[in-house]
Order: C-alpha cells, then sequence, then structure tokens
C-alpha cells in the first residue's frame, strides 16, 4: 500500500487548486457525474432497501469518484491523488480484524455483512459531547463502563477545568486533554474495567497538541485514537501530524467522517457515495484501523432524518458488501435525554446500521451533541440493546420497522426536545437513572418488542 | 425590451444560475440606461430571495447556493461601475466582520451566512476560520463595521463568542458594534448570557436578525 510518507509527499506536490475551486470545479462536478453515471437514486420510502445491486453500484461510485478527486490539504492546497489501481490494492490490504483494548477487554472489530448473524461491535459512550464538570465526567464513564454490551467506550469532552471554562487552543486545552484522560482511566476501573478500549482518543482535544500531550497520561495504543477530517474529502496539517505520531506509535486510529447531506456532495445519493470515498480515504490517508461514519443532515445537525438514514444504509450496505475494512456507524440524534423521541431516532438509526452491515453502532450524546451534560448512559445501553435485538433481521423487516418509527418522530427534527441533564435524569453517585427515565425506557422497549425486535431479555 | 422585461431576466437568470443571462440581462439593462439599483432591487435580490427560500427547503443544495452567488456578482461587476457613474452608490444594509473562533476550523455554516448576508445587501468581510479573539476587533475596525459575526461549533471555541464581547467592554467599544452568534451549540440563551445582540439558529433567520439589529440601531 502507498506509504503514509508519501502520501505526505503528495501533499506537498499534488496539483494545485484553490479551495472554492476544489469544491465547485473537482468535488461537486465529478461527483454529480459519477451519480448520474451509475443511476443511485434514493427512493425515500425504501429507508433500508433490500437491492444489492443499487449497494454495490453505490460502492463502484466511491471508488470512482476517489480515484479523481482524492483528498484536498488545505494547508498546502494541493490534491493528495491516488490511482485506481492503489486503491484496490488499499482495500485489498487494509485492516480486516484489528483487536482493541486491553486484557479480558481485548476484542477483535470484525467486518459483518447486511443481515448479518454476526453481533455488533457496540461502543458506548458520549460520542464527545460536553460535560460541565471533572465530577459528572467521572461518574457517566464509570456509567458507560458498566453496561455489560459495551465492547468499547466514547469519553466526553471536558468543558471545564476546577471551574474555569476550557478554551480551545490555550493551555487549558492541554491541561484538560491530560485530565480527560486520567478521568476516563478512572471511571473505567471503577466500574471493574480497566481494560475496556476508548475508542475516542480524547474528544477535549481540539488540536494536535492536545491530544498528544493528554495521550501521555494513560492512552494506549490498543485504544482507537480518533482522527477525522474535513468536510468534504480535505485534511489539514493538524490532522496528519496526529496520524504521524500515531502510527509511529503503533496505535489504532479510528476515522470518523461525515458526508453532509445538503451540502457540497447535493442529495443523499451524493453523500452516500461520498461516504464510500470517506471510507477509502479513511485506509489511505489516515491509516486507519477502521472507519466510522455519521453522515449528518446540514439544516437539522442530526443523522435521523429519513434521508440521512437512507445514505447510512445503503452506504453501509454497498461498504460491507465490498469491504472487509471494518465500518461502524454513528447516530447523531436531535432529542436529548429522557424523551420519548430520544429512543425513536436512536432505534431507527441503529436497526437500520445493523441489518446494514455494520461492523458496529456508537451511541452518541443526545440534542445533536450541542449542549452540555445532555448524555446519559442509559441511551447507550438502548443503543446496545436494540443493535442485539436486530442481529439477522431482514432488511425488509427492518425497512418495516424504521418507516413505523419515523413518523413519530420526523416532523419535529426541527425543533426537537433538549431532554434533561445528566444530573437531572440520573443520581450522579448511586448511577441509578430516574424513575420516569426507567419508565420511559420500559415502554420504548415493550413498543419495539410489539414491532418485531427480539430482544435478549 | 421594457424595464420590466429586463428586471425578469435578471430575475429568472439568479433563479436559473445562468451567468451567461445574467450577464447578458445586465448589459441590456445599462445600454437601456436603466437605474441599475432599480435593476438590483427588483431583479438580482429577488432573485436571491427565492435561492435563499429553496435552500432553507433544500430544494437545491450548497453548491447551487455558491453559484447563484457568484452569478449575483457577475451581474454586480456590470451594475457597480455604472451606478458609480451617475454619482450613486449601493445602499448597503450595513457592514459585518465575519469569522470562526479561534481554534475552530468549521466555516460552512458561517460561510452560507455570509453569503446570504451579502446578497441581502450587506458589505461582508469574510475574515475565515480560527480567528484569533482580536483579529476580530481589529478587523471590524478597519471595515468600520456595524457588525461583528462569531461561529463556533465546539463547546471549547464557543468561549471565543465571550472573549469578543468581553474584550469589547474593555476596550470601551461594546456601543459601538453589534454582536451576533451562531454555530451549533449556540442558543438564544448561551447569547443572553454572554451579552450577544442577536443569534439565529438557521442561516435565513441570522439574516432576518441583522437587519432588524441595524434598523433599530439606524433607529
Amino acid at each position: 500500500m502507498v506509504s503514509f510518507m508519501d502520501v505526505i509527499n503528495r501533499a506537498l506536490t499534488g496539483p494545485y487548486y484553490s479551495e472554492k475551486d476544489y469544491n465547485l470545479k473537482v468535488f461537486v462536478p465529478k461527483l454529480r457525474e459519477i451519480v448520474q453515471k451509475y443511476e443511485i437514486k434514493c427512493n425515500p420510502k425504501a429507508v433500508i432497501p433490500s437491492d444489492d445491486d443499487l449497494a454495490d453500484r453505490v460502492f463502484k461510485a466511491g471508488v470512482e469518484l476517489y480515484a479523481n478527486v482524492g483528498t484536498y490539504c488545505v494547508d498546502t492546497q494541493r490534491i493528495i491523488q491516488f490511482t485506481e489501481a492503489e486503491i484496490r490494492e488499499a482495500l485489498a490490504t487494509a485492516p480486516s480484524a484489528p483487536i482493541f483494548g486491553e486484557g479480558k477487554e481485548a476484542k477483535a472489530l470484525v467486518a459483518r455483512k447486511p443481515e448479518s448473524n454476526i453481533p455488533p461491535w457496540c461502543f458506548l459512550g458520549a460520542c464527545g459531547a460536553a460535560v460541565s464538570s471533572e465530577e459528572i465526567f467521572k461518574s457517566i464513564m464509570q456509567g458507560y463502563g458498566e453496561i455489560s454490551f459495551a465492547d468499547s467506550i466514547t469519553a466526553p469532552s471536558l468543558a471545564t477545568l476546577n471551574g474555569t471554562p476550557v478554551q480551545a487552543g490555550s493551555p487549558l486545552e492541554i491541561l484538560a486533554c491530560i485530565e480527560s484522560v486520567v478521568l476516563t482511566r478512572d471511571g473505567l476501573r471503577k466500574a471493574g474495567r480497566p481494560g475496556l478500549p476508548v475508542m475516542n482518543s480524547i474528544a477535549t482535544a481540539v488540536s494536535d497538541a492536545g491530544k498528544i500531550a493528554g495521550s501521555q497520561f494513560g492512552l494506549r495504543p490498543s485504544d482507537g485514537w480518533l482522527i477525522g477530517p474535513m468536510a468534504e474529502m480535505k485534511v489539514n496539517y493538524e490532522r496528519l501530524n496526529e496520524i504521524a505520531y500515531v502510527t509511529s506509535l503503533g496505535g489504532h486510529i479510528v476515522v470518523d467522517a461525515s458526508p453532509m447531506l445538503g451540502g457540497y456532495c447535493g442529495g443523499p445519493e451524493g453523500a452516500a457515495v461520498t461516504n464510500v470515498a470517506y471510507h477509502i480515504q479513511a485506509i489511505l490517508v489516515f491509516r486507519g484501523s477502521c472507519h466510522a461514519s455519521f453522515p449528518i443532515h446540514l439544516r437539522t445537525s442530526c443523522s435521523t432524518d429519513r434521508g440521512t438514514l437512507w445514505i447510512i444504509s445503503v452506504s453501509t450496505q454497498g461498504i460491507a458488501r465490498n469491504s472487509h475494512f471494518p465500518l461502524l456507524d454513528i447516530s447523531i440524534m436531535g432529542a436529548g435525554p429522557e424523551t420519548e423521541m430520544e429512543f425513536y431516532e436512536n432505534a431507527a438509526c441503529v436497526i437500520g446500521a445493523v441489518v446494514s452491515g455494520s461492523a458496529g453502532v456508537e451511541s452518541p450524546g443526545g440534542a445533536k451533541n450541542a449542549v452540555i451534560d445532555h448524555l446519559s448512559p442509559m441511551i447507550s445501553k438502548w443503543t446496545a440493546e436494540v443493535a442485539h435485538a436486530a442481529i439477522g433481521m431482514k432488511r425488509t423487516k427492518a425497512n418495516e420497522i424504521v418507516n413505523v418509527l419515523l413518523p413519530k418522530y420526523e416532523n419535529n427534527l426541527d425543533k426537537p426536545p433538549e431532554g434533561k441533564r445528566y444530573q437531572d435524569c440520573y443520581n450522579i453517585k448511586t448511577l441509578e437513572p430516574s424513575k420516569e427515565y426507567r419508565t420511559l425506557y420500559e415502554k420504548a422497549k415493550k413498543e419495539l418488542t410489539d414491532y418485531g425486535l427480539k430482544f435478549k431479555y | 425590451m421594457g424595464k420590466e422585461a429586463i428586471f425578469e431576466n435578471l430575475f429568472n437568470a439568479i433563479v436559473d444560475i445562468s451567468e451567461e443571462r445574467v450577464e447578458k440581462a445586465a448589459n441590456e439593462l445599462v445600454k437601456g440606461k436603466i437605474d441599475p439599483l432599480e435593476g438590483i432591487e427588483k431583479g438580482l435580490s429577488k432573485g436571491m430571495e427565492v435561492i435563499g427560500e429553496r435552500f432553507e427547503k433544500l430544494e437545491i443544495y450548497l453548491p447551487e447556493l455558491i453559484m447563484a452567488g457568484d452569478v449575483f456578482n457577475s451581474a454586480m461587476e456590470i451594475l457597480e461601475p455604472e451606478i458609480l457613474a451617475r454619482g450613486k452608490s449601493v445602499a448597503k444594509k450595513g457592514t459585518i466582520v465575519i469569522g470562526t473562533a479561534k481554534g475552530d476550523i468549521h466555516e460552512i455554516g458561517k460561510d452560507i451566512v455570509a453569503m446570504l448576508l451579502k446578497t441581502a445587501g450587506f458589505e461582508v468581510h469574510n475574515i475565515g476560520k480560527d480567528v484569533p479573539t482580536p483579529t476580530f476587533l481589529q478587523e471590524a475596525e478597519k471595515a468600520k463595521a456595524d457588525i461583528i459575526g462569531v461561529s463556533a461549533l465546539l463547546t471549547t471555541t464557543l468561549l471565543g463568542q465571550k472573549n469578543l464581547i468581553d474584550l469589547l467592554r474593555e476596550t470601551g467599544k461594546r456601543n459601538r458594534y453589534i454582536v451576533m452568534v451562531g454555530g451549533g451549540p449556540t442558543s438564544q440563551d448561551w447569547a443572553d448570557k454572554i451579552g450577544a445582540d442577536g443569534y439565529g439558529v438557521t442561516a435565513k433567520e441570522a439574516v432576518s436578525v441583522a437587519l432588524k439589529l441595524i434598523s433599530q440601531k439606524r433607529a
């Protein structure tokens, strides 16, 4: 496979374009041409399509797109290009079963096929959503660690340090990154699972310096070091610096990427094809051990609307059928903790991902991951229970269920309920959810059982 | 060709995103000695309103929005010399300096707001991403801005919005500028808490708020 040194050299010597020209003269026209060529069309009623040929066309289109548009380096304003032969080689030699975690928690993350009977990897946690204090951080980490289904966890970002707001790019960021790692490990130790891998490294880190400095205080090569591109198909030196560090350390890079419905990708068809291109970019440029995808809607900033659910399903199917490089799917929900809508949105996303062949699912924070303290272990537990209940389900059945769930919330996506803060729906000392939250959970579980989901208990 | 037909051609060229047609219509307007300011108001701006509404509903996507903005600019390049020759100027709604806070490299949302503000008649100085707090003030002074807009997508970069307001207070310049904030983790509550003047959930709303705040300031 093309070496990382080659990638850097291409960032320095590739074709020069202004960023606007890359967006509008390279990426957009080529994507539109390819979407037409492969006759990719979204059917909003078949949110979870069962069309293998469509999935394969989306994959082929993504390969062709990446061979034509490459990755744009914003610092050099040059395109890092790869030939189709180099892309084929990368797909053939990409990691297929990376082992994350330590001791008894060490486990291989394996790719799955659509309608697979293999249990999906559950990476549960905060998905980087912000918490207001060290106390909340540690409590919620312990809460995530105590979920039996957790194969790995994701940590929140720390918004304050000793009561002082943390400012990106300042020394406070470095100190908060260090504190985040210490609190993460301590929370997992208290949960009795010190070997659980952290799959989003340090969410508090905005800068490369923050991530690298913080990692010295307890991050391990067997964790997942989250590094992602910028929309669409772009990278900068800071991210390349992180890749240089983690690859030299022998660590696992988890590459998160977010094609945007309504942005430069255009409609759902373009975003689905771009998601495949991100998959390849994750191997070649980001040197990933797996790809974590979260397509998102430009206006709602969520991934649970009809169009985005289709993007997730069809691109996951295309990738699962044609690549052994593991793909994880993340759902960003509009609604927050202790709301009915939170359960419906998350179920729609998780069911779609699992039956489409996702290697695993990530539970999110709530309220678009944008409101401080609006996250809870309860929704992570829900993600895992739904994911396991959807194992082996046919895509047609999943489509039926998701089409029942969507009308329950889709009209509220423009103004979703924020829900409650963690400390308002949980006892943060005992880690017990409120009675009201437990009742909502059981109600949602019963409802989903009635729709045909087979929960494990 | 009558002036109403030319206005309609300007409008349609924007809505259909045709640089060739907008240039043709703008040249016809100049040739016909029609008031270019009327052409902007009744043709180009009305067309951009339709583009903005279509984008809001995602009937069109970001590339179309940007390309329509470019078409608008092409027409303005033809009309502006004519406006100056008549001893007039484009009545701008106000001047805004807009950027993304220090540490934050997200800018698609901010760029959309900048474009809609420009086509709504504002003079826009888009100073990019990862902008240090003092730079907002320096650029605002240089541009003689009415509004400073600070975007942030991350909780830890949100503070850049508060820092600017604090800096304006410290330097005794708070009353000189309208400060608007926006971005994913921003809310009306946050805007109120830090003492910002305006906040918009969507790009379209941000433009409405900017127009309202400017007219209040000038009143």
